[in-house]
Formats: structure tokens, sequence, C-alpha cells
């Protein structure tokens, strides 16, 4: 077996876009350090338009460091990432535009508490997007709708159950209109009843056209959702490949490791 | 087992109120609080007994009755007295405004919420217990009609401004909030300027109420500032802010008094116009609480979790509004009694202004019993039960409010 073709095949799989073809999310040699920790050991990965990109691990290997980093919640100490043609650098003004077209959920929900749904969804259009009250209201009603979750508009964070929490949270970042929507882990917070509607909204977010990256052990999500599956392990990618055949027949051994462990 | 399935479940169970019931459970559960019940009982009743047969049968309330006004407004000149009357009406407004605005706020909060307020009229009689009182109590000793009539007019107008603007439409309230300022600076004007009398001619409660009242306004958003300061992540400020903070806190506000009394002028440059006695004062109350409530307020930032400010970036927002509009609202509502407490010291603090010799409502209360009519005859005791009442009730006052307040905000449930 010729390794060295195998090796540019499994580059090509990082590389290439799904979705349209046209690039949304570039990453190449994204290095992140805690300290003397290395989070992330020189991840590259492109991800395309209107593609949904699983990505599974086992807890600790830089899942979440790595979307955090595409909205700089975290900042990457070398290599480039690239969000919808604008680099991340240091540069305010990029950070926010990239921000303002990034949406993420989180697997705390981390709704306000102090404000209703409404003015959950609401606050930011407002104030970044600067939309007059009336409007962002009438916006936050429709996505309240597409969530199902319209009689919850006036209720505080507190009075609502997990899954009606975290749909609010992800109606709350769909309010900003964005190009992109990072989750991470966003039902492993949850009861087992409340999971599905919110991979259900997930999953109509993803046939709507959206271009999403996962960090999810919902396995059944990835197979029937996802365009590609990435593996990660000790802070890189181990293998990236489309769900049928990383799941039926995974190439490497940690990747056939961590599958058994979780299905 | 049918009967059980067909039994009405969702009535909850009945709790008989005997009073039996009651004593044994609250003051006789065990045989150390029984015995505790027994010896402390009869004390309390005997001290209250007391108290109360004090107030009503011996104490020699004139001294209160002939030097009201002094209690209440000190040396302030008396043919200027028209202006106070007219800054009260004005303060009347405008709190009430204020007042009436926030609770349509909330009310209409609430029944968005689908949790409408039901303010039965036994927790508005509660409410208002406080300050109906201290005002009955003061006019009882008024003599004359007319204080009681301008007084009541006063109020009258306040609850009207109330009335008003909680019909008001939210959008019209929103011109309240700067009003209200307006109002309090008007009346401040009305009593100091166009030839009034400054502020180093008053006293009393009139005194005390404007250092209060004033400190707590500049202190609160200037605290906020350097609790936020603290957190910055540019070093000198965070430098900056914490020395401050520990300097104010860790000097006893009497120092900073005669500090500020004696010592600042010479610190100013020499054709720098000195403030006023009372300015300085009110600038050490400012400085000393400002301090204080940065301390509170900090504590109130390190309680919201990191995952709220990253919520608040991951949406775009700048900072100072992921500050403004996410960070800073839970974290005041995570120190209101906190800051409630810090607005009773300050309050009783203020007692300490005697030092630079001002007539504050304490001081009045030791000066009229050196009066001729009164001196020597142990009058202090009638003297000092009255300010320490009004001292209280206002106290439990703004106590009582924030506790309303809390659980109105649902600090802790939500
Ligand atoms: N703020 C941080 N400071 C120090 N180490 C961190 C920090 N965040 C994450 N790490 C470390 O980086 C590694 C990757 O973390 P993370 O991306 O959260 O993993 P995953 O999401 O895959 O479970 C872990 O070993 C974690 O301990
Ligand atoms: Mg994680």
């Amino acid at each position: 077996m010729d390794t060295q073709h195998g090796q540019d095949e499994l580059i090509g799989k990082r590389l290439v876009p799904g979705g349209t073809g046209e690039v949304m999310i570039e990453l190449r040699g994204v290095e992140k350090w805690f300290d003397d920790f290395q989070a992330l050991t020189g991840v590259d990965l492109v991800v395309g338009r209107q593609e949904t990109v699983v990505i599974a691990g086992p807890s600790g290997s830089g899942k979440s460091t790595l979307i955090r980093c595409i909205n700089r919640l975290e900042q990457h100490d070398r290599g480039r990432i690239v969000v919808d043609g604008i680099e991340l650098t240091d540069d305010l003004k990029d950070i926010q535009e990239i921000r303002r077209e990034t949406g993420m959920v989180f697997q705390s929900f981390n709704l306000f508490p102090h404000l209703t749904i409404l003015d959950n969804i609401t606050l930011a259009p407002r104030h970044v997007r600067r939309k007059p009250k009336k409007e962002a209201e009438e916006q936050a009603m429709q996505l309240l709708e597409r969530v199902r979750i319209p009689e919850q508009a006036r209720k505080y964070p507190g009075q609502l159950s997990g899954g009606q929490q975290q749909r609010a949270a992800i109606a709350r970042s769909l309010a900003m209109e964005p190009k992109v929507m990072l989750f991470d882990e966003p039902t492993s917070a949850l009861d087992p009843e409340m999971i599905k509607e919110v991979l259900d909204t997930m999953e109509e977010l993803a046939e709507s056209g959206m271009t999403m990256m996962c960090v999810t052990h919902e396995m059944g999500f990835a197979r029937h959702v996802a365009d590609r599956v990435v593996f990660m392990s000790d802070g890189g990618i181990v293998e990236v490949d489309d769900p049928d055949t990383i799941f039926s027949n995974p190439r490497e051994e940690r990747t056939k490791l961590f599958l058994s462990q979780i299905l | 087992m049918a009967a059980a399935i067909d039994a009405p479940a969702a009535v909850p169970p009945v709790r008989p109120r005997d009073p039996v019931v009651w004593l044994r459970r609250n003051l006789f559960s065990s045989w150390p609080s029984a015995v505790a019940t027994l010896v402390l009982a009869p004390a309390v009743a005997i001290t209250l007994f007391r108290f109360v047969r004090f107030l009503v049968v011996d104490a020699r309330w004139e001294i209160v009755r002939v030097n009201l006004a002094l209690y209440l407004i000190g040396p302030f000149p008396r043919d200027q007295v028209g202006r106070l009357w007219i800054a009260l009406a004005v303060l009347a407004v405008a709190l009430g405004a204020g007042a009436g605005a926030i609770a349509a706020t909330a009310r209409e909060t609430a029944e968005a919420a689908g949790r409408p307020l039901n303010a039965g009229w036994g927790e508005r009689i509660r409410r208002a217990g406080p300050p109906v009182l201290l005002v009955v109590g003061i006019l009882a000793f008024a003599s004359g009609v007319e204080p009681v009539l301008l007084t009541v007019g006063a109020l009258g107008l306040g609850a009207a401004a109330a009335a008003v603007t909680q019909r008001l439409s939210p959008r019209g309230r929103r011109a309240v909030p700067a009003l209200t300022v307006l109002g309090i600076g008007a009346s401040l004007a009305i009593i100091s300027r166009f030839g009034g009398v400054p502020a180093t001619d008053w006293g009393g409660l009139l005194i005390t109420m404007f250092y209060t009242i004033g400190a707590l306004l500049l202190a609160f958003p200037i605290g906020i500032l350097f609790a936020l300061g603290r957190r910055s992540t540019l070093p000198v400020v965070r430098w900056g802010c914490t020395a401050y903070v520990e300097f104010f806190r860790g000097s006893p506000l009497i120092t900073l008094l005669f500090v500020g009394w004696l010592i600042l002028p010479f610190f100013l440059p020499p054709d720098f116009p000195t403030p006023g006695l009372v300015t300085r004062a009110l600038i050490i109350f400012v400085f000393f609480t400002s301090a204080y409530v940065a301390e509170i307020v900090r504590g109130g930032l390190q309680a919201v979790g990191r995952g709220q400010r990253e919520a608040a970036q991951a949406l775009g927002l700048t900072p100072w509004k992921q500050t403004r509009l996410v960070i800073l609202p839970q974290a005041l509502r995570a120190v209101i009694p906190g800051l409630v407490g810090q607005a009773i010291s300050l309050f009783k603090d203020t007692t300490l202004v005697l030092i630079i010799g001002q007539s504050d409502l304490l001081a009045v209360s030791r000066s009229v019993t050196k009066q001729d009519q009164f001196l020597g005859q142990g009058y202090i005791v009638e003297s000092l039960t009255f300010v320490a009442i009004v001292y209280w009730v206002i106290s439990y006052w703004m106590s009582r409010e924030s506790q309303r307040l809390e659980a109105r905000l649902g600090v802790g449930t939500r």
C-alpha cells in the first residue's frame, strides 16, 4: 500500500471544502498554547459554504478550543484562520466582523438570565445591527416560531426547560443572521427527552443551508446530518471523512477505539 | 384501592392554625428553648412596656415641640423657609414621578412575563407604614395647621405626579429619569441659589438628607466605574483603581473629614478656588462611599459566570456593551443588599459632620438640651430618643424597600 498516496488523500479530505464547494472557513496550521501546554497542534481544515461538519473526539482533545478560536473566544498562537474571506488578526474591527457573522451555541446555553427570551434575542440585533425595536421583535417572534417556542417569548430563561433554553439560544444566535453557526456540545447538558428537540432544530438549520461546525457526541446526528466528520485527538485532527466511511470503515486505530467506546 | 385513585389528590393538605401547636413548635420545642422562653419573654415584655410607657406617658416631649424647626433645618434662616416648602414640593413631584415610572415598568414587565404583581392592600399599607409614621410623628409636634397643610399638599403633588407617570406610555416615560434628576437639582437650586441660603447655614434633618442623597447619587456611579476599572485589561487603570479603593477603605471616615476640612486647602494650588466646607465634606463622603460601593460591585461582577461574557462576545457586542447590557445588570442585582446596606451606613455616618461644626440632626439633639429652659433636667433622653426613632424609621424603610426590590428582581430564583 502506497502510504504517500494515503497521506495525500487524507490531507485532501481536510482541505477540499464540502457543501457548495466554496470556502467558508479555512484553518491552516492552527496552534494554540495554554502556557506550555499545546491544546492545538497545527490544525488544517477547510469548511465549505452550506456544509455541516461534526467534530468528535475524546474529552480534552481540543474540540472546544478549536471552534472557540474561530470566533476569537480563544486566541490562536500560530497559523491562519479565515472566515468568509476575513482573516482573524488582532484587528478589533475584523474580530467584531467575524463575530457578527458567526453564531455560537454553548453547552450551558448562556442565555442572559435578567432578560426575557424576547429581549435575549433582540439584544444583539438592536445594539449591534441597530435594528429598530419593533422590527427586531418581529424577527425574534419568527425565529421563536421556527424553533417552536413562540409561547415562551415573554418568560425569563429560568422559567424554561433545558431543551427550550437551548432552542432559545439557537434563536438568539440566528437573530444576527450569521453565515456560520458553531455548536459546542449543545445537547450535553440536557436530559435525554430534550436532546431530540434540539437536534431536530439543528437538523432543520443544516437543511436550510447554514454552514455549521458541531462538536457533539450524538453519532446519530453525525450520521444523518453531517457532510463530513472530523475526528480529533490530542489537539490534532486524526481523520476526516464522510460519515458513512468513518463509521463503517475508519482508517485510524484511535478512531476505531473511540467509536467502539461511544457507539 | 379504587377509592385511593378516585380521591381528589390535587387538594393541598390543610394545616390547622392552632395557637397551642404554634407555641409548642416555636417557643417550647425543647427544654433549653422552654427555659430561654421563660427567661426572655418577661424581660422583653418588661423592656417593651417601659419603653412604650416612656414614649406615651413619661417623656417630656415639649423639648421636641419647642425646637422642631431646629431638628429639621438647624440654623437655616427662618425668613427663607418659604424656599424649603417650594423645594419640598418640587422634590416630591420629581421623586413621585420617578417612583411612578419605576412602578409602571415593573408592572408591565411582570404582566408580560405572565405573573402579574398583585399588590394587595395589606402589602401597600405595610409599605407605606414607615414613611407615613415618620411624617405623622414629626407633624404631631408641629404648631399650627400651616405646616401640616403644606406637607400634605407637597406629598399630594408627589402622589399626583406618580399617578400621572404610571399612566404614561412606555415611550412617554422615557423622559422621566432625566426630569427626576432635574427636579432634584432644581430643588437644591431653589434653596441655595437666587439669593438663597448657602449649605453652610443648613442643618438638622435637612443637611443629613442633603449629604445622604447627594453622596449616594454621586458615589454609586463613581463606585461602579472604579469596580469596572479594577477589572480593566490596562494595568495602570487597574492599579490606580485598586489604590483608590484600598486607600479610602483603609482610612477612618472621621480622619478623611478632618483632612477635607483642614488639610485639603493647603494642597490646592494657591489661585485655585477652594471649594466650600460643605462641598468638601460632600466630596469626602463620595470618596469614602464610592470605595465601598466599588468593592461591593466587584463582588457582584465576579459572581457573573464567564459564559455570560462569552455569549455576549459571540453575539458581536462591543466590550462596553457587553459590560453595560449583560454583565453589569446581573452584577448589580446580585449585590442590592450590600448596596442598600452601604446607603444606610452613609445615612448614619453623616452624623460625623458634627466634627466640622455643622448642626446636623444629631448635633441639634444635643445642643437643644443646653437651652436655659431645658438645661440640666435630663432632657437629652427625650431628645436622643426622638432622633434615634427618626434614624431608625428611615433606615428600616430603606432596608424593607431593598428586600422588596430583591424579591421583585428575583435574585437567587433565576
Ligand atoms: N483556559 C484554559 N487554560 C488551560 N488549559 C485549557 C484551557 N482551556 C482548555 N484547556 C486544555 O486544553 C485541552 C483541550 O481542551 P478542550 O478544547 O476544552 O477539549 P474538548 O472540548 O475536546 O474536551 C484540555 O487538556 C484542557 O485542559
Ligand atoms: Mg469541550
